[in-house]
């Protein structure tokens, strides 16, 4: 009996601590808690993790970051889960619903960085066929980047399912002689063409920049046409048809808020709206993440204690 | 002896016809008229243009941004409310499960963790979750852990109480298990990126839809093994209980429940499993935790993401260990509680309680954070796992001399020409060659089914992708099966076999396929074959465990009596296991051909193409109509292969075998 009075006795105690410390209240600050959303490749988590310091640390802010998927993040917003995200690549239908016609999402402007979509060979490919700057030089060249599954044909290696891209449809406008091989999700393209880089075997694939990999492998971007017959923007992405574009456009990064963010008065708004940075500081702190495996808070934290200016800027002193 | 007599009748049956007099052979005719009618009119006959339905995919498209107008209006009506409620309610329980455990502290989560496991589960299973909590710590990785934990302590949780008693009811009643085959066929085969978004609509993100997702994929295995464990019991063991005057409630509960128990723990083992392995999708949709480190260090830190899927492996087998030993311990028929023991008992928890609160108080005396952030091996662990990537990711080593011509000669002059036979061939050839086919084998109604499920197929404009992917799907599944029966036998039939086999299985079964697909590709660089690997090291796990446990149950009556009559060990296993346990093993066949399919989407990332491909693009690229019309098309070579394959035999035996 003894014994279990005194179990029943430290149950109790459980309890009581379990409930004080239950009720202790959070802590609250004039900027209170902001939610960015970061995305999977490495630029992305560099401009969040600066934006996640800067109001830490400046502005007292609590961040959270959330890691939803580019098309859900819209309806994360709409519903005030998500409070901004930093860098889209484009995403019409999204602006279209959630932007202009339910004005459940905001645009907070561009981020800075300029984002180029395209066909990229090794520079040291480039170097042995310069006729390759532009498309035409690949005329007949085709055969050149054969490889097991393209049987007669020369491969073009495919892009990550969630980019924007329209390469069977250039291929097929510009009458190349390439199989299109969807080769999947980025990490599993990036292993197949830096296999055949680290061979300085020839290698043609859909890329873009920013990318940190372009620091530690050397490509250049092949010139398409910038109209050609047959090339067909897709209208439901925003393109026009009749300008028979070819070349991807260049883009601008854009940043959105959710509506109840934007409107919250929160003095984190105007750090969201105002951040603003280049291909090269976002390449930097993408480099020190993925690149030297280096934390994501210490990366920023180094990349500000550099660039105090731009901070400033940001926190519009 | 009765059971004995037709293994007996079987030995001595004279052999039959040659086998290419038989349906074998007419099989291997029309196989032949569909291979003439390639090299004889190839790629001239595409699916026409005429009999497809273009505007489909749009039409499916405004609905959905119909759901999301009226789902974001400032009054939603009460369906959406409705929704909303639901959603909340997920988010509420997985919210205060974390912050419960974070409110511990680490010392207390620990202790309570281990004890729980101690008090129930006896002192290995309590070692084995020690040791868990150590490894995550070891790895930096806990308070993920603790996220993912609490995620998948729900889903599992909602998916038993859910599945179980359904399972039940399919068990007892062969027309509900032959209307509730087909729904479950659909939310194991339709791939979540299909309905991610909807489900984002409906549920917002966050955990409560993580958990959503997260059932649909893992109710279906605990229905089907339940019933299938309740089908397994003998029918004059419940006879004698009718007989002797038991209700059916008291028969249940009493009897089949009791006897099916076997099969239970193995439908909790592959709830947990199934649930674990939707960790990485859920984490897209806010799920949070390990799913979330796994997808951000496959694009910027491979190393981390290899780390983060070890965890959740390792978190897998504890749960199922733990789970195991305390339904083993717990078992009625195997404890004999007197009076005295039962007080000692009763002691022993309320011990354990007071040092979960002795730990929870010393955890706030020392200040002991939500989660540990003390010292952690990560970062030497990452050097380790990237030394090893770096070997992988390295062309000149002397592994890659081997596999990349191996994996060229496999694609070059196998996958490949598969591919294009199946593209290339006449879709009436097609279509009426595999009617026929499954007329031959299983029967009428089958053939009309998958002929109508190639039409849909074509239909809704996918028949190029989908000839694409069932090449794919049919390498793999005939690998799956290769690889599943025999090992799953060898399970059955030693001891030692299975306890080696088992962690490798729930390492494949829960091991982010993408994880070590990925460095895979640096070995064998060239595309389709991957895909081909993830789905057969997916798959076969389950064929492996169903066929196992199919045979194990076969009533040990029918093997003596076999032994008395003299017959060897492999005579007792092919005319009396094997046939006996037909029934599970048809399940085996079923299953491994569903989680093929399942994981076609995953071969559309790393290389696959086709309707893998489109999936992915229809989430990440917002193409939702696209995205539903390849997993339709998924769903619909799913059915029609099954109806190929199930045989004659399956309309008298209940349909969810």
């Amino acid at each position: 009996m003894k014994v279990r009075a005194g179990g029943l006795v430290a149950a109790a105690a459980v309890v009581v601590v379990l409930v004080t410390v239950g009720s202790a209240a959070a802590r609250s600050s004039a900027c209170g808690t902001v939610t960015i959303n970061e995305q999977a490749w490495a630029g992305s988590t560099a401009n969040t993790y600066v934006v996640k310091n800067v109001l830490e640390k400046n502005l007292g802010c609590h961040v959270n970051i959330t890691k939803v998927a580019e098309v859900p993040v819209y309806q994360a917003m709409a519903d005030g889960k998500t409070d901004a995200i930093l860098e889209d690549w484009g995403h019409q239908p999204q602006w279209d619903q959630y932007v202009t016609k339910q004005k459940t999402v905001v645009r907070a402007g561009a981020n800075g960085v300029k984002g180029v979509i395209g066909w990229y060979i090794p520079t040291y490919l480039m170097k042995q066929h310069p006729e390759f700057k532009t498309w035409k030089g690949l005329k007949g060249k085709e055969t050149l980047f054969k490889s097991p599954e393209s049987g007669s044909q020369g491969m073009f290696l495919g892009g990550d399912p969630s980019y924007q891209q329209k390469d069977q449809t250039l291929i097929k406008a510009l009458g190349l002689n390439l199989k299109f091989v969807s080769v999947g999700a980025e990490p599993a393209q990036v292993a197949r063409w830096t296999q055949l880089y680290k061979q300085k075997k020839p290698v043609l694939f859909y890329w873009y920049d920013p990318q940190y990999l372009n620091a530690t492998y050397q490509v250049s971007r092949i010139q398409l046409p910038k109209r050609f017959k047959g090339c067909l923007d897709d209208e439901k992405l925003g393109g026009d048809p009749k300008k028979y574009a070819c070349e991807y456009p260049s883009y601008t990064l854009l940043k959105f808020m959710s509506k109840k963010f934007a409107s919250s008065g929160s003095p984190a708004v105007g750090v969201v709206k105002r951040f603003s940075w280049s291909n090269a500081d976002q390449n930097a702190v993408a480099k020190m993440i993925a690149g030297d495996h280096m934390n994501p808070d210490q990366a920023a934290q180094k990349w500000i204690s550099a660039n105090k200016a731009k901070v400033n800027k940001w926190l519009g002193k | 002896m009765a059971v004995a007599q037709p293994a007996a009748r079987a030995v001595a049956a004279p052999a039959p016809r040659p086998w290419w007099r038989g349906r074998a052979g007419l099989v291997v005719a029309v196989v032949l008229g569909i291979v003439i009618s390639y090299f004889g009119w190839r790629n001239d006959v595409p699916w026409p243009a005429s009999l497809t339905w273009n505007s489909l995919a749009a039409h499916l498209d405004s609905f959905q941004t119909w759901l999301s107008d009226h789902r974001n209006l400032p009054h939603p009506s009460i369906v959406f409310r409705a929704f909303n409620g639901l959603a909340s309610f997920l988010d509420d329980i997985v919210g205060w499960l974390t912050s419960f455990f974070f409110k511990l502290t680490w010392i207390g989560t620990t202790v309570l963790g281990v004890l729980v496991v101690l008090r129930y589960g006896g002192r290995r299973a309590a070692l084995g979750v020690a040791a868990a909590f150590a490894a995550f710590a070891a790895m930096g990785l806990w308070e993920p852990s603790v996220r993912t934990f609490a995620l998948t302590f729900a889903s599992v949780a909602l998916a038993l109480a859910i599945g179980l008693p359904l399972g039940v009811l399919a068990g007892r009643s062969d027309r509900f298990a032959r209307a509730i085959t087909p729904v479950l066929d659909a939310m194991q085969i339709i791939p979540a990126f299909a309905y991610l978004m909807p489900i984002v609509i409906l549920f917002s993100v966050g955990p409560g839809a993580a958990v959503a997702t997260t059932l649909i994929y893992a109710i279906p295995p605990a229905i089907r093994i339940t019933a299938l464990g309740i089908r397994g019991v003998q029918p004059n063991t419940v006879e004698a209980a009718t007989a002797l005057g038991a209700t059916r409630l008291q028969t249940l509960f009493k009897v089949q429940l009791p006897l099916a128990r076997r099969m239970l723990l193995l439908s909790v083992n592959q709830t947990i499993l199934f649930a674990l392995s939707m960790v990485v999708i859920a984490g897209l949709i806010g799920g949070q935790g390990l799913g979330d480190v796994v997808t951000s260090g496959l694009y910027s830190n491979p190393a981390l993401a290899l780390l983060a899927g070890v965890a959740i492996v390792i978190m897998a087998i504890a749960l199922d260990r733990a789970t195991e030993a305390m339904a083993i311990r717990t078992d009625p028929a195997h404890r004999h509680l007197t009076e005295g023991k039962k007080r000692r008992l009763r002691l022993y928890t309320l011990a354990c309680a007071a040092a979960v609160g002795l730990a929870v108080g010393l955890g706030y005396a020392f200040g002991a954070g939500s989660v540990w952030t003390g010292w952690t091996g990560q970062s030497w662990l990452l050097r380790q796992v990237q030394s090893v990537l770096d070997y992988v990711q390295n062309p000149s080593t002397f592994v890659f001399h081997i596999t990349n011509p191996i994996g060229n000669f496999i694609v070059q002059y196998g996958l490949e020409p598969l591919r294009t036979f199946f593209v290339a061939t006449p879709w009436p050839a097609m279509v009426f060659g595999l009617a026929l086919i499954a007329f031959l084998v299983s029967g009428l109604r089958p053939a009309l089914i998958v002929a109508a499920m190639l039409a849909v197929v074509g239909v809704a404009n996918e028949w190029t992708p989908a000839m694409d992917t069932l090449s794919q799907v049919l390498v793999a599944t005939v690998l799956t099966l290769a690889v599943g029966i025999p090992l799953g036998i060898w399970a059955a039939e030693s001891e030692r076999a299975r306890r080696g086999m088992r962690p490798v299985l729930d390492v494949l079964q829960t091991l982010p396929q993408l994880v070590y697909i990925i460095p895979f590709i640096y070995l064998m660089p060239v595309s389709i074959v991957p895909g081909v690997m993830a789905s057969v090291l997916y798959a076969s796990p389950v064929v492996i465990r169903l066929v196992e446990a199919g045979i194990r149950e076969v009533s040990p009556n029918s093997v003596e009596a076999a032994g008395a009559f003299g017959a060897t060990r492999a005579q007792v296993l092919l005319k009396v296991k094997i046939p006996l346990a037909r029934e599970a093993i048809m399940l085996g066949v079923n299953q491994g051909l569903i989680m093929v399919l399942a994981v076609v989407v995953i071969g559309g990332l790393v290389g696959s193409g086709a309707l893998g491909y489109d999936v992915a693009q229809g989430l990440q690229r917002s193409l939702f109509g696209q995205g539903v019309l390849a997993s339709l098309a998924i769903l619909a070579l799913g059915i029609a292969l099954d109806r190929v394959t199930q045989g004659r035999r399956r309309r008298r035996l209940g349909d969810l075998a």
